[in-house]
């Protein structure tokens, strides 16, 4: 076990083995009901240097598949979304002043929110870490 | 497809995160495009920015000819000085490029054109040698961009980096002149001036060298040990973007003529005989729909205005934005654009319209920073 390193010929990117991942470059990290979201380093790497997140409010609800959160960098916008249903119940305010942090340290101090799942949370739409590397893989193949 | 500039691996080396820019592969920043900017603005930065185009003009005609081709009255420039911007314009006095030219001797000069107009630049030219009835012994034109690199050592300390390079006699240089042939680690660069486009050189702060692969990547490399921090496109852009500078294809136009641009500097308004002046001369005299602004957001505000925002007073649309950045220097997002003549409000606030939400500015002149 270890994290995954995957190696294309445009860069290299770190997956880490104990978080699950969507189909749309965010990482989960599942503690009870309580999910912390964050976008991954393959994201933040094609994204290039982040500028501006705008967070949703506290207590807000969210929809699976909907937008959350924008990330602008100095070359696009980005959304990230929500893969459930449920509340915001933080938000990581430090990416106000640093919003590179996201670049600095994806999977740490570049966590973007913790979102209260409504009902039981179903992994089913997840991938694990060696889909979403394979996922990479075949993304980075196709340009 | 795109072509990879000379130096890259050595970029690759120095940690550039690798992109695309007007059909050149090169660095966009070296991990974080506000330090680099900083490090500009504070201390020193160096660039590479051989994706530029490069000619060699020469030939007996070759003033003559230069005269009939650009805004500017030459007659000014010496020997040893760059002309500062000059406008090629289109027969209705529209933009197609802005360019620098050195002048070299009597029979030679240098043009650094926009690396988008690398080759349409020069297809303009002789295209206009043909209409002027010049031979090719009258004017030559010979596209030199791939065969050298140009570095650019912008910043407050640059001039302690050019003596640590033995290039002491940087100091006596005026902005906008050069010297050719000098003596760097041990080669000769093919010229070195005072100039550049961060708006250091305007602080007399800015250097660019002009050299041979070889040698220029050995001038990057030591410049960087000097202390100067490797810097990349973006950084670049936000620099140029503070002095009020503008990017062709992006700010200006062959549907936008120098007056809309208020781009007085590269203008002679009353140089007579050059392609496109009579028509700029109209469109002084006859007045502009649309003016080009600065925009300033409130402090602390990051939501960067993009190319075709729209420019809004309530509901009403007044103009659209052409480019923004955030600016680590003033600590807020800025951006420049175009309003109708009618609302040439300096001063005044208005509203941005960036996906759907309206962001406060105000209309502000250039440049965005103190000189």
């Amino acid at each position: 076990m270890g994290d995954i390193i995957v190696k294309t010929k445009v860069g290299e990117y770190i997956i880490k083995d104990d978080l699950l991942y969507t189909k749309t470059d965010e990482w989960v990290r599942i503690e009870g009901d309580i999910v912390t979201l964050g976008i991954t380093d393959y994201a933040q790497k094609k994204l290039r240097y982040i500028v501006n997140v705008e967070l949703p409010e506290k207590n807000s609800e969210v929809k699976a598949g909907s937008s959350i959160v924008t990330l602008e960098s100095v070359k696009t916008v980005a959304d990230v979304y929500s893969p459930f249903n449920g509340k915001i119940v933080e938000v990581n305010t430090a990416l106000l002043d640093e919003p590179d942090l996201i670049n600095k340290d994806p999977y740490g101090k570049g966590w973007i929110v913790k979102i209260k799942v409504h009902g039981t949370i179903s992994k089913e739409a997840l991938l694990t870490p060696q889909q979403y590397a394979d996922k990479i893989k075949k993304e980075e193949e196709e340009k | 497809m795109p072509k990879e500039v000379p130096l890259i691996d050595l970029q690759r080396k120095l940690g550039g995160n690798i992109g695309e820019f007007a059909g050149w592969i090169t660095s966009m920043d070296y991990g974080n495009p506000l330090d680099e900017h900083l490090a500009v603005r504070n201390s020193a930065g160096v660039f590479d920015v051989s994706h530029m185009g490069r000619y060699i003009i020469k030939g007996k005609k070759v003033f003559e000819f230069l005269q009939r081709v650009v805004s500017k009255d030459l007659s000014k420039v010496n020997e040893g000085f760059m002309s500062g911007p000059v406008l090629l314009l289109n027969d209705n006095g529209g933009i197609k490029d802005d360019i620098m030219l050195y002048h070299v001797n009597e029979n030679t000069w240098l043009a650094v054109v926009n690396a988008p107009n690398v080759e349409k630049d020069r297809e303009w030219m002789i295209k206009l040698r043909e209409r002027f009835g010049y031979s090719k012994e009258d004017v030559d034109i010979e596209d030199v961009t791939t065969k050298s690199v140009l570095i650019a050592v912008q910043g407050p300390k640059s001039l302690d980096i050019m003596d640590e390079l033995g290039l002491s006699f940087v100091k006596d240089l005026k902005i906008l002149q050069f010297v050719k042939d000098p003596e760097i680690l041990g080669g000769k660069a093919f010229l070195v001036s005072r100039s550049g486009w961060t708006g250091e050189e305007v602080r007399s702060h800015g250097f660019e060298i002009w050299a041979d692969v070889e040698l220029g990547a050995k001038i990057f490399e030591k410049v960087v040990k000097l202390g100067a921090k490797p810097a990349g496109l973006i950084a670049r852009d936000s620099l140029r973007l503070e002095m009020g500078y503008l990017l062709i294809g992006v700010d200006m136009n062959e549907s936008i003529n120098p007056i809309e641009a208020r781009y007085w500097l590269p203008l002679s308004l009353d140089k007579e005989g050059c392609v496109g002046c009579d028509k700029v001369r109209e469109f002084f005299s006859k007045g502009v729909e649309k003016f080009r602004i600065g925009l300033r957001l409130k402090k602390g505000i990051r939501v960067i205005p993009r190319h075709g925002s729209k420019i809004v007073i309530g509901d009403k649309t007044i103009g659209y934005v052409t480019s923004g950045a955030y600016s680590p220097y003033l600590k807020r997002s800025i951006a420049m654009g175009y309003v109708k003549s009618q609302y040439f409000y300096l001063g005044f606030r208005v509203g941005i319209e960036i996906r759907g939400k309206v962001y406060e500015a105000r209309i502000v002149d250039f440049p965005f920073i103190e000189t």
